[in-house]
């Protein structure tokens, strides 16, 4: 048995606990980060819980007074949003943080310091989100802030800037975490661990990362239209000047729906994990698992508008997407019949985190079954902003992905600190949860479809509606609880747990195979991998797993690592630019009123866009003295480069002003928003490309790169590249799409 | 006119694709022998002829922009990977550094064969002029072929690897929904030629509009959708087809249960 010090020791080497707050606060270890993560996401979730059980005691009676309206409509938007993007995201985000390097053998993310970046965004934007109670009140607008509702002339406070500009934060460091996932996952895995090879948590978490970096930017896009409406009296989604408050619900939904499945894939890679170890069973049809996952997150992107039935798309859009959306419910079943099967015939070991799974498992069943009904238009129409609607989301959010991420915090706990959470406590936090859980909003199917509208602060004394509220209540309050209990569990576990050893529960894969916990370096020796269970197949030489053969090249695909980077960013970027564009074709289909195309000098900017074209070729040229060892010449077309940007930012300066001087500002007319946004997001790339070539420059003048060897240029030329393409397209789309239309 | 008189009579006749698709088969079985393989080929010509000579050709004649849409993705998506499926495994389809076997080159293929014939004047071209429309239907097969090829070529080696191919058919659907999306909820016609259909002596547009209830509104909006939605659906098909493609492995079924200790 190690004495309590001990462990202390293992978590902290003794240089650092003298100054313990510091080796946390800078640390750039994934496994730290990820803690750091969690804990992040704890904190808020006692913050929105709190919120949720202020919701539950203003609906407990019929016509109670205990909140005011606007004070309910400030703390429903605040529960909603934090616990997506500041409880959710963190958390699931941590504890991949934590596992995946582990899991594939590596000594860290790819990226630490931009990982580290990523986690301090996080209470960054949080603690900028719940500013605005002290700024004149908090958003009041719901969590997805529908236009026109979110525009100045009804929301003239401050809490929707604060929730933007929020939200615009934790949205860059989540495109900052996938990427560093992405390239975590394709660079870092330790000899024999090839693609095919990877444990399934490693992959679903793999697949979500393009989801967060295709999802995000389109909601980056939308918050940025809406700060510019907002701050610079733009026209995007006020209706009054031609804009579209259907524009708002499409960018969002196109990201919202998605968000669903971001959250959702890592809690289905949870499963996914423990089942099988719980099971003793390798996991039934891993390929099929592996491949609905794909399917899953390309589907997704795809349904948005099923979020909008009754906005009145007409019954030809419904119609086919209603089509559509009942289609997610084929790769998501086959996951559920892979868990199921997996289970059958297994030697089932019932302990805490298996619990937990198995019961996200029934819950995710039933709130799946009522999504497929949401998928039905005719009858969305008629539950769409009941309580049906949100007893459906809460089984998904709570039954799925909180019982899931419970399931692994017990799971993973273990490794983490070295010490075994109390199965006691466990138990009595699972049926507290549970019972709670489906007390509070089992129910809630039944008052939506007797008619009870969600988001209104209170409701008549209506038969029956009282008592199934009241009922409702008791529910969230054993689910408090169970959270105080999960809480205490931690803190005393974390004290005095009983010692976890390397592998407590016997599992397969490589996280297992270190001490616990981890040192930071992570593995001083790795197993052979041959399989998805290195483990066992180590454990059990003699009845190891068949070997995943290497089929192809590709198996052990390792691309440079910041080139990947890059290009991982530039997928991201180029969907931010690409909603832009859609949002300026869409607005300037038709001539508007007031001055548009027809202000803007066509040939002046063919000239200077002549420049930003031509600044692709000498960075091109640049790249090759590089690999020709002749560094003048680097060095040369590396200034010519930056000097034709700078003539590209100038001449667009220049048109700027002449705008200006005719009296076209942001705020004008619809043509005015949509060109400076579009214009200006890619000038401000412009600037941050010059920035970047100009230290590069610096280092290639200060002379730190030796024997032809200047690794940062390559990706920062490959940047280069997309914001002059990205030019391409904007500049056919502005300048020379309305000489043809 | 009722819909099942319309659906009996509006056979148009042309003979040249069904005189193209007889030689074709002709051509197959000289060239490869009659095998199974060859019930794709059926397969690809029955649809290109009865996309061609069904009652679809008489909507798209001028009637439902919708209408056309369809016959469209028929041609560039369902036809040609049909008949590159036909082919027997060993025909190689040229050398690998032809620009045709680049993958950009068929991507560009693919999605610039949606976006350029719906260019408005190009658009309205096909429909009004019986040769730039039989130029469209050309180069939708010949376009399509180039695109399927990256992931339908008949040896495995002139293929794209399965996760270049996911990335290489859900960009190319994403790059189709985006014009699907402006088709849908765009404020213009994209096709006016459509809003005016021709002179209506058999009573079809009666039919059209008071029976089906299919306005031109509506027709383009159907338009749109059927290339946001089921063509992206296409493109997912031959995604899971891609996931198959690179999990199947040769490998018996792995211990079951842990015995008892």
């Amino acid at each position: 048995m190690n004495p309590i010090p001990a462990t202390i020791t293992r978590l902290l080497t003794p240089a650092e606990r003298q100054h313990w707050e510091l080796a946390w606060l800078s640390t750039v270890d994934h496994k730290r980060i990820g803690v750091l993560y969690m804990v992040t996401g704890l904190v808020f979730f006692v913050a929105a819980g709190l919120e949720a059980l202020f919701i539950r005691l203003q609906l407990a009676v019929p016509n109670n007074t205990l909140l005011s309206p606007d004070t309910y409509n400030w703390i429903f938007t605040m529960h909603g949003t934090t616990m997506i993007f500041l409880v959710a995201m963190p958390v699931l985000f941590g504890i991949a943080n934590y596992v995946v390097p582990l899991q594939i053998g590596a000594r860290d993310m790819a990226f630490p310091r931009l990982n580290a970046f990523g986690f301090w965004v996080v209470p960054f934007g949080g603690i900028l989100l719940h500013f605005s109670f002290l700024a004149g009140g908090a958003p009041a607008v719901g969590w997805f802030a529908y236009a026109p509702l979110s525009e100045t002339p009804f929301s003239s406070q401050l809490g929707v800037d604060y929730w933007a500009v929020s939200l615009l934060v934790l949205g860059i460091g989540s495109v900052s975490a996938g990427v560093n996932f992405i390239v975590t996952i394709l660079t870092q895995r330790a000899p024999g661990m090839t693609l095919r090879r990877l444990p399934l948590f490693t992959w679903m978490i793999f697949c979500n990362s393009f989801l967060v970096i295709l999802a995000l930017p389109i909601l980056n896009a939308g918050l940025v239209m809406l700060l510019i409406d907002r701050l610079l009296q733009g026209q995007f989604f006020l209706p009054f000047g031609g804009g579209s408050a259907i524009m708002w619900q499409h960018i969002f939904w196109a990201f919202g729906h998605p968000e669903v499945y971001i959250v959702a894939i890592p809690a289905f890679a949870i499963l996914s994990e423990v089942i099988p170890v719980f099971s003793r069973k390798p996991i039934f049809g891993y390929e099929f698992v592996a491949a609905s996952t794909v399917v899953i997150v390309l589907l997704s992107l795809l349904v948005w508008a099923h979020h909008m039935f009754t906005v009145g798309l007409g019954h030809t859009v419904d119609l086919f997407f209603v089509a559509a959306s009942v289609l997610i419910a084929v790769p998501t079943g086959v996951k559920l019949f892979n868990w199921s099967a997996t289970m059958v015939g297994g030697r089932l070991r019932f302990d805490t985190p298996m619990l937990f799974c198995i019961a996200a498992l029934v819950q995710f069943l039933c709130g799946g079954l009522t999504g497929v009904s949401h998928a039905i238009a005719p009858l969305d129409w008629q539950t769409k902003n009941s309580y049906y609607l949100v007893a459906h989301f809460h089984f998904v959010f709570v039954g799925l992905i909180v019982f899931a991420m419970l399931g692994a915090l017990y799971y993973w706990f273990p490794k983490m600190s070295g010490r075994m959470l109390s199965e006691r406590l466990g138990k009595w936090t699972f049926w507290l949860m549970v019972v709670g859980f489906n007390l509070t909003f089992i129910i809630q199917h039944v008052l939506g479809l007797s008619g009870m509208p969600r988001r209104v602060y209170t409701y008549p004394d209506l038969p029956g509606w009282g008592w199934m509220n009241m009922l409702s209540t008791v529910g969230a309050f054993f689910m408090a609880a169970a959270s105080i209990l999960f809480v205490w569990n931690l803190l005393t576990s974390l004290l005095r747990g009983k010692v976890a050893g390397d592998n407590p529960w016997n599992a397969w894969t490589l996280e297992w195979a270190t001490t616990s916990p981890p040192p930071p370096e992570n593995f001083h020796a790795l197993p052979p991998i041959r399989s998805r269970r290195p483990l066992w197949d180590y454990k059990n030489p003699h009845r190891a797993d068949p070997v995943v053969p290497v089929k192809s090249a590709l198996d052990s695909f390792r691309p440079e690592k910041n080139k990947a980077g890059v290009i991982t960013f530039i997928i991201s970027e180029a969907g931010f630019f690409g909603v832009l564009i859609i949002a300026f074709l869409f607005y300037n289909a038709t001539p508007g009123r007031g001055p548009g195309a027809q202000e803007l000098d066509v040939l002046k900017t063919s000239i200077f866009s002549v420049c930003l074209f031509a600044s692709s070729f000498t960075i091109w040229r640049s790249e090759a003295g590089l690999h020709a060892n002749k560094p003048w010449k680097m060095k040369a077309w590396l200034a010519a480069t930056i000097l034709l940007g700078g003539i590209f930012i100038v001449g667009q300066g220049l048109e700027y002003w002449s705008l200006y001087q005719s009296g076209v500002s942001v705020g004008l007319d619809l043509f005015a928003t949509t060109f400076f946004t579009l214009t200006g997001f890619h000038g401000l790339h412009v600037c941050v490309g010059l920035i970047a070539l100009l230290i590069v420059l610096g280092i290639a003048l200060a002379g730190a790169f030796k024997n032809g060897h200047l690794p940062v240029l390559g990706p920062v030329g490959l940047y280069w590249h997309f914001v002059d393409v990205v030019w391409v397209f904007v500049f056919s789309v502005v300048y020379l799409w309305p000489l043809i239309r | 006119m009722t819909t099942q008189q319309f659906f009996v009579s509006a056979w148009t006749w042309n003979t040249a694709p069904l005189v193209v698709s007889a030689l074709a088969l002709a051509a197959y079985a000289w060239a490869f022998g009659v095998n199974r393989r060859i019930l794709y080929l059926i397969a690809g010509l029955s649809v290109f002829v009865l996309t061609l000579v069904s009652p679809l050709n008489a909507l798209a004649d001028g009637y439902l922009f919708s209408a056309h849409m369809l016959q469209h993705i028929l041609l560039l998506l369902i036809v040609p990977a049909l008949l590159l499926t036909s082919l027997p495994r060993c025909v190689s389809l040229g050398p690998r550094s032809s620009l045709l076997a680049n993958p950009l080159a068929g991507w560009v293929a693919g999605v610039g064969a949606m976006w350029l014939w719906h260019a408005r004047p190009l658009c309205n071209a096909a429909v009004s002029s019986k040769f730039v429309g039989w130029v469209q239907i050309f180069s939708l097969l010949v376009l399509g072929a180039i695109f399927w090829r990256q992931i339908l070529a008949p040896r495995e080696d002139e293929r794209i690897s399965p996760p270049a191919a996911v990335l290489y058919l859900f960009s190319a659907c994403v790059a189709c929904s985006i014009l699907g999306i402006l088709i849908t909820f765009a404020p213009v016609r994209v096709c006016p030629i459509y809003a005016q259909p021709p002179a209506d002596q058999s009573g079809v547009l009666n039919l059209i509009q008071a029976q089906w209830g299919v306005t031109p509104d509506k027709d383009q909006q159907i338009g749109g959708l059927l290339m946001w939605v089921p063509m992206c659906l296409v493109y997912l098909s031959a995604i899971i087809a891609q996931l198959a493609r690179w999990f199947a492995h040769p490998v018996p079924v792995p211990p079951a249960t842990e015995k008892a200790s």
